[in-house]
């Protein structure tokens, strides 16, 4: 892949828009240092759940203040052994947000039970208030998903939940460092997932993830789950899965930690600029912001009036537009066993058809904010 | 001067040293690029295998366990549905048809280690959905045997090549012999990656698209979920050091299969070695002995400085998480007997000749006092 000088200090590839949402080639612009870090595992073999899993597995219990974090493959991986881990199985229905990313209902179906979806709010998270008609004999857990990196209202789901005996799992794939009056995203459930995929604001050089829990047995049981059930060498207490996180990985994400909170004060920083530019254009709705949430802008997302061509305006001059996602879940043709049709979930679908997202990461700089802010006004003139 | 020598299980160190210019700068080219996820460095990957094993499909997954549930799910293996499975393997083949709800019954093995083509017959039932050959330690199992009784009761075959890249039974390509073929690229496989690797191999189109759903949350485009499922990627990074790999693969091989001879050649008439049958090629990832002084042997080999191992020394259906099938001791007479016989010896391709040397003089020397 060719590499080009775009402007001082800042390297993308020759594909990419300027302001862009793939931001890996400068994110990883010392690379050189972890390559050195990768070498010391290479010449202890340490591949398979090596110390660097470990250490990276304590930072993590400290930077979402759980007991127990535990390495895994994928965010996907996170919320599907998750979902085993609290012995979901056929049979069973798990309640969650339409408007998501398709590995949280991957992991659900993938457990053999089924989704039941319940429409979001306005701040694209699922609605407290519909979930308790959803709740049947066969409801078992709560997933609620923070999407965009905005925890969801846990305390009304939470309270559900304990009324009616349920597991809330957390899909905190976006939400890393995000807090809820106070509280680490991670922590608000009885077990969180999350992802390293590469565009995540943690991210490794491939597939990564890890599930976080204060249950001692739950954490146990993942501990084996992930390692073919094995305790020891020789030793199979269960039947299982393979599912680590790459030692190599591990180092990419513990050398990145030390990074997190200047990524996230970024992504911070920028979303509250953009907020107050693009709150001033009438035909676009900013979501709510609440004093009590801390949310780290995985996703900035907005709504918008014309979006597709509003999208496309950004596209031709630099700005990489995304929809993050124009098709909710239960409108997906995987979805068609189920019986959902359009209008079930009003809001999801007119999110799905007016949400934008601007890339906000650490590398933007005032310069691109002013850009994109200006050609969208210059858009709706 | 012997006695001094060390001889490891497996040195990482020293294959790392053989490859460290090409390895650092194929990852630095990796991680320069900003691609880790599928493209470019994964097709390349997949391209090679597929030509060394004359396969035209071949999926690059994140692991072989994963390379066998997914094939299961293929096939539409679930509750309810049975798969035979050899009694003496790792784990995670027995763990993959439970992790898809389908019951694993074991089947004995003979002296190869192999399924017992013979035994096999009667465990099939209206159940049975599967048969899932090991090809243990790189030697193939008997695939004619195996494909006969599968035809004959419409079974799907799947492989489970995970130790045996480049073996060859009667000329064929192991993996590529059944329905499914599935490989581990685990460090410390013939062929391996830097953490965790599989491959699936087909000759089916269809088969094969709709594993590479699978492989990615069931996505046909970045908007659209025609089937909700998992992921099972192989990092970029992880494809391009199996690249390199390729490369030196037959070499890697070949180099196994010296030191075996070598073992054979020094120990065949000591205890029971392994030995090719007429038209087989194995590849030896591990180089396994039978002795029935076997505890014995591992201890005077661990105080002169030989490590070893024993694969498995708990057959699967003693596994305390094969309880909930019903097995008991005496249900695999032969596998319960090569459990407590087997011994893989060092065979990893770095190994010197010296040390080979060693392994074989010191087990001459057991042999001598006891």
């Amino acid at each position: 892949m060719q590499v080009k000088n775009f402007l001082p200090g800042q390297y993308v590839r020759d594909n990419q828009l300027p302001i862009n949402h793939n931001y890996l080639q400068q994110q990883f612009a010392d690379y050189e240092v972890i390559l050195d870090k990768i070498k010391q595992v290479v010449w202890k073999g340490d591949f398979t759940l090596g110390e660097a899993v470990d250490q990276f597995e304590a930072r993590y219990r400290q930077i979402t203040h759980t007991k127990y974090a535990i390495g895994v493959g994928s965010g996907t991986d996170a919320l599907f052994l998750s979902l085993k881990a609290l012995g979901i199985k056929e049979g069973d229905e798990v309640i969650t947000t339409p408007f998501t990313f398709y590995a949280t209902i991957g992991a659900i179906v993938t457990a053999g039970a089924r989704p039941v979806f319940v429409d979001i709010l306005e701040d694209y998270n699922i609605n407290p208030a519909l979930i308790e008609a959803k709740i049947t004999k066969r409801t078992k857990a709560i997933l609620p998903v923070h999407w965009s990196g905005k925890p969801c209202h846990m305390e009304a789901i939470n309270a559900i939940a304990k009324k009616h005996g349920l597991f809330v799992l957390e899909d905190a794939c976006h939400a890393i460092q995000a807090t809820y009056r106070g509280r680490s995203a991670g922590s608000l459930g009885d077990i969180a997932g999350f992802s390293f995929h590469p565009l995540k604001n943690l991210n490794v050089w491939g597939d990564g993830g890890i599930i976080t829990t204060n249950s001692d047995a739950l954490a146990e049981k993942l501990k084996l789950m992930r390692n073919h059930g094995l305790k020891g060498r020789d030793e199979c207490v269960m039947f299982a899965y393979n599912s680590r996180l790459d030692t190599v990985q591990a180092v990419v994400a513990l050398h990145l930690l030390e990074k997190l909170e200047h990524i996230i004060a970024s992504r911070i920083s920028h979303a509250n600029t953009l907020d107050i530019e693009l709150k001033t254009i009438s035909q676009i709705t900013v979501p709510q912001r609440e004093a009590d949430i801390k949310q780290v802008y995985h996703l900035y997302s907005i709504r918008c009036e014309r979006r597709d061509k509003l999208k496309e305006h950004l596209i031709q001059h630099g700005v990489d537009a995304k929809v993050h996602y124009p098709v909710p879940m239960h409108c997906q043709p995987a979805a068609k066993s189920w019986g959902y049709q359009k209008g079930d979930f009003p809001v999801a679908e007119q999110v799905a058809a007016s949400t934008l997202s601007l890339p906000v990461h650490e590398f933007i700089t005032e310069q691109d904010i002013e850009k994109m802010v200006r050609l969208i006004q210059e858009f709706y003139q | 001067m012997n006695v001094e020598i060390e001889v490891p299980f497996v040195d990482f160190k020293r294959r790392y040293a053989l490859q460290k210019s090409e390895i650092d700068a194929a990852v630095q080219a990796v991680f320069g690029s900003g691609n880790y996820i599928l493209g470019e460095y994964v097709e390349e990957f997949e391209r090679k295998v597929s030509q060394y094993l004359g396969c035209p499909y071949v999926l690059a997954v994140a692991n072989g366990t994963d390379a066998i549930i997914m094939a299961l799910k293929a096939f539409n293996i679930g509750v309810g549905d049975e798969v035979v499975v050899p009694v003496n393997s790792f784990v995670a083949s027995a763990g993959a048809v439970a992790a898809v709800g389908a019951i694993p019954v074991f089947c004995d093995v003979t002296e190869d280690l192999n399924i017992d083509v013979i035994k096999l017959p009667r465990l099939i039932n209206k159940r049975t959905k599967v048969i899932l050959p090991v090809h243990l330690t790189g030697r193939p199992a008997n695939m004619v045997a195996v494909l006969k009784i599968a035809k004959q009761h419409k079974l799907k075959v799947i492989e489970d090549a995970a130790q045996s890249i480049g073996a060859k039974y009667q000329g064929q390509m192991t993996g590529c012999i059944g329905d499914v073929g599935c490989f581990s690229l685990h460090p410390l496989k013939n062929l391996h990656v830097y953490g965790d690797g599989g491959l699936i191999t087909v000759n089916d189109e269809k088969l094969y698209q709709q594993l590479k759903l699978m492989r990615n949350h069931g996505l046909k485009d970045r908007d659209t979920c025609v089937a909700f499922g998992l992921n099972s990627r192989l990092d970029s990074v992880q494809a391009k050091i199996a690249s390199l790999g390729m490369e030196h693969l037959n070499q890697w091989t070949e180099r196994r299969r010296y030191i075996a001879q070598l073992y054979r050649d020094g120990l065949k008439n000591l205890v029971t070695v392994p030995v090719d049958a007429s038209g087989d090629f194995s590849v030896y990832h591990n180089f396994v002995i039978l002795t029935q002084q076997r505890d014995a042997l591992a201890a005077f080999l661990q105080k002169q400085g030989v490590d070893t191992r024993v694969h498995y020394p708990i057959p699967l259906h003693l596994q305390p998480a094969a309880s909930y099938l019903g097995y008991k001791t005496g249900d695999f007479p032969v596998a319960e007997r090569l459990a407590k016989e087997m011994l893989s010896l060092p065979v990893f391709p770095e190994l010197k000749d010296v040390e080979v040397q060693k392994v074989v003089k010191t087990i001459q020397d057991f042999f001598r006092i006891n």
